[in-house]
């Protein structure tokens, strides 16, 4: 198993980040984790987390170093983690119970297998075109489906903000799952937030990704997400893995062949406002400090 | 990972207004480059580089970072601002000026006056034996000046040494590279080690960066100055620490130089911080002292007054 992967969430012009992302990896399997906390909603980054850790927590103790049924996994986890956000709820005697949306992808045997509940989505990139997304589960999706409305004009939509898909909450979650997905070398898996795909339209996903290292490409889509939003920008997030490429340099690939067999590789954001974010410089946090260095020496010019 | 070495940008190279001459420098967070801007006029082009963190190949403009390193090299870039804000505000004939500042590359460049001369730590290593008394006066007092005016905007160097002072043809001291400046409210996160020079940097840099102050800079003044006339880098902070056998500078050359400026010189290197000059102006003030220039005389014999007679009468009268 060959990959190369790459995440990055930011925090937009909103007060919290309540958007969680995580993969783990055993040998045989990859499991990758995007979750939006619901605002609106109180607590909502904590379902996010609770969604995170519920799935990547499963993926610890089934991976050995494989999944027996990929799909029941994305199944029972999904649920497990609507679960533990009610348990939450319910011991810490929250009126209302805090909402996420998630969207889970699990790869072996170099097959892909994913689900979804929200508008947290999955794109699967091939050469420069979008080969598959999720749908989501929303008002404005629905008014795509129904031909009320184009794709395009899903973004900027007064519905946006209704979904009813979701973890956590009085009704049992909406889940939808994909057919299994063959792999191709190069092929680009991208699980990212709304924040980031109402700012970006898929094919721009799929070329932005499909000559440039996603250590470059999602920055940059990220940043043209994060400028669209404008002063109210959503937190975004993307978590992207290119499946055996030969372009990116060897240093970042991750190879599994020399893992044990029982072992299993986790890394997810810490929680709440982790030290990174806090250290992070964004390109246009750059701009405005070499302005303020170039009016200073204006200012004090002979 | 492995240090390994980044490649210069190559003469000739055009980078915004700038054509790249030669590299002047390279250090571990950034090279140095003599360059001519649009009219012609020769700068020093800094661009920021720390090889731990971004990688250029031969050949290559744009450096790798891998994106484990990204979160440092921005940390690290932020730092690059500080300096240049530092000196940006700063306006003074003793203080490097900076001109210009950029992005491109994937990094960031500062651009600096650029004036013929060398650095202290150059003249000394080929004139060592010869280093004057007058010398060292006339060129600590001008580049303490410079000092003193950092000092002035609440900001200290950090990273004092003869390295870092430049010496125009004319003789006028300049000080750079404030890449270890920071405002001292600033707090600093412990991302990137802080830069020092063992041998240069006082106590505080090792252990209590709570009490870094202008003393700080003061011990580096001295530590330069021991260094002036030693030729090498006195012994580091830390290992005075455990055990103290820097020789003074009183003892090492008492006769050759005034008891006064080698009283000065140790003053500066207390180990203790509040045992120093605790300012710019106090250590200006002891250089600028006129002393003999003979060498000191033998003690003499205490002189007779009136209070020492009655002290001595007392003393007796006890005994």
């Amino acid at each position: 198993m060959k990959f190369t992967v790459y995440h990055e969430s930011r925090i937009g012009r909103r007060v919290n980040n309540e958007d969680r992302l995580g993969y783990c990896y055993s040998r045989e399997a990859l499991l990758m984790v995007v979750a939006d906390g619901m605002g609106g909603h109180y607590y909502g980054e904590i379902a996010a987390q609770i969604a995170v850790q519920t799935l990547t927590a499963a993926f610890q103790r089934e991976a050995q170093p494989k999944l027996s049924d990929p799909f029941m996994f994305l199944q029972k986890g999904f649920v497990n983690a609507h679960r533990a956000i009610l348990d939450f709820a319910a011991t810490h005697e929250l009126a209302d119970s805090p909402r996420t949306t998630c969207v889970g992808c699990l790869v072996q045997n170099n097959v892909a297998y994913w689900a979804h509940s929200g508008d947290s989505r999955l794109y699967m990139l091939r050469k420069g075109k979008v080969l598959a997304r999720t749908k989501d589960h929303s008002r404005v999706q629905a008014l795509v489906d129904q031909g009320v409305i184009s794709e395009h004009q899903m973004p900027g939509h007064a519905d946006r903000n209704k979904i009813y898909g979701c973890l956590g909450g009085q009704q049992s979650p909406e889940i939808t799952y994909s057919r299994k997905m063959t792999m191709e070398a190069g092929d680009v898996l991208m699980l990212c937030t709304d924040g980031l795909w109402s700012g970006v339209a898929g094919d721009m996903l799929a070329n932005a990704v499909k000559n440039t290292p996603l250590t470059r490409a999602i920055p940059s889509l990220m940043d043209s997400a994060e400028s669209k939003g404008g002063p109210h920008a959503d937190n975004l997030s993307a978590l992207g893995v290119r499946w055996e490429d030969s372009y990116v340099d060897a240093s970042s690939m991750i190879s599994t062949k020399s893992m044990d067999r029982y072992s299993v590789t986790t890394k997810i954001q810490e929680f709440g406002r982790g030290q990174g974010q806090k250290t992070e410089l964004s390109d246009e946090e750059i701009e405005s400090a070499i302005e303020e260095i170039r009016a200073t020496i204006q200012k004090y010019a002979p | 990972m492995a240090q390994q070495a980044n490649h210069a940008l190559p003469p000739g190279f055009q980078i915004d207004e700038y054509r790249i001459e030669r590299q002047l420098s390279m250090g571990g967070f950034s090279i140095v480059y003599l360059a001519t801007d649009a009219q012609g006029a020769k700068v020093a082009i800094k661009e920021y580089l720390p090889n731990t963190l971004a990688l250029r190949t031969e050949g290559k403009t744009a450096p790798v970072i891998s994106e484990d390193h990204l979160p440092a090299f921005r940390y690290g870039m932020k730092c690059f601002f500080e300096e240049g804000r530092t000196l940006a505000g700063l306006s003074h004939p003793n203080v490097i000026r900076v001109l210009n500042f950029f992005r491109a590359n994937d990094t960031v460049y500062m651009v600096m006056e650029y004036e013929q001369g060398r650095t202290l730590q150059e003249l000394i290593q080929k004139n060592s034996p010869s280093i004057t008394e007058n010398f060292l006066r006339n060129v600590f007092t001008r580049m303490l000046n410079g000092l003193r005016e950092v000092h002035a905007h609440r900001l200290l160097h950090l990273d004092l040494k003869p390295s870092n002072i430049y010496m125009r043809n004319n003789h006028a001291p300049v000080l750079i590279d404030f890449g270890a400046a920071r405002q001292t409210l600033a707090c600093d996160t412990p991302m990137l080690k802080p830069m020092y020079t063992p041998g240069f940097a006082s106590p505080e840099h090792y252990r209590q960066r709570d009490l870094l102050g202008p003393w700080s800079d003061i011990y580096s003044v001295g530590a330069s100055m021991y260094a002036c006339i030693s030729g090498c880098t006195p012994l580091p902070a830390d290992t005075r620490l455990e055990n103290d056998r820097l020789e003074p500078a009183m003892v090492r050359w008492e006769g050759k130089y005034s008891d006064q400026l080698l009283e000065t010189i140790d003053w500066c290197m207390c180990l203790n911080h509040r045992y120093r000059p605790q300012s710019v102006f106090a250590l200006q003030k002891a250089l600028t002292e006129v002393v003999a220039t003979t060498p000191p005389l033998p003690p003499s014999p205490p002189k007779v007054t009136w209070l020492n007679q009655v002290v001595g009468k007392l003393k007796k009268s006890k005994n």
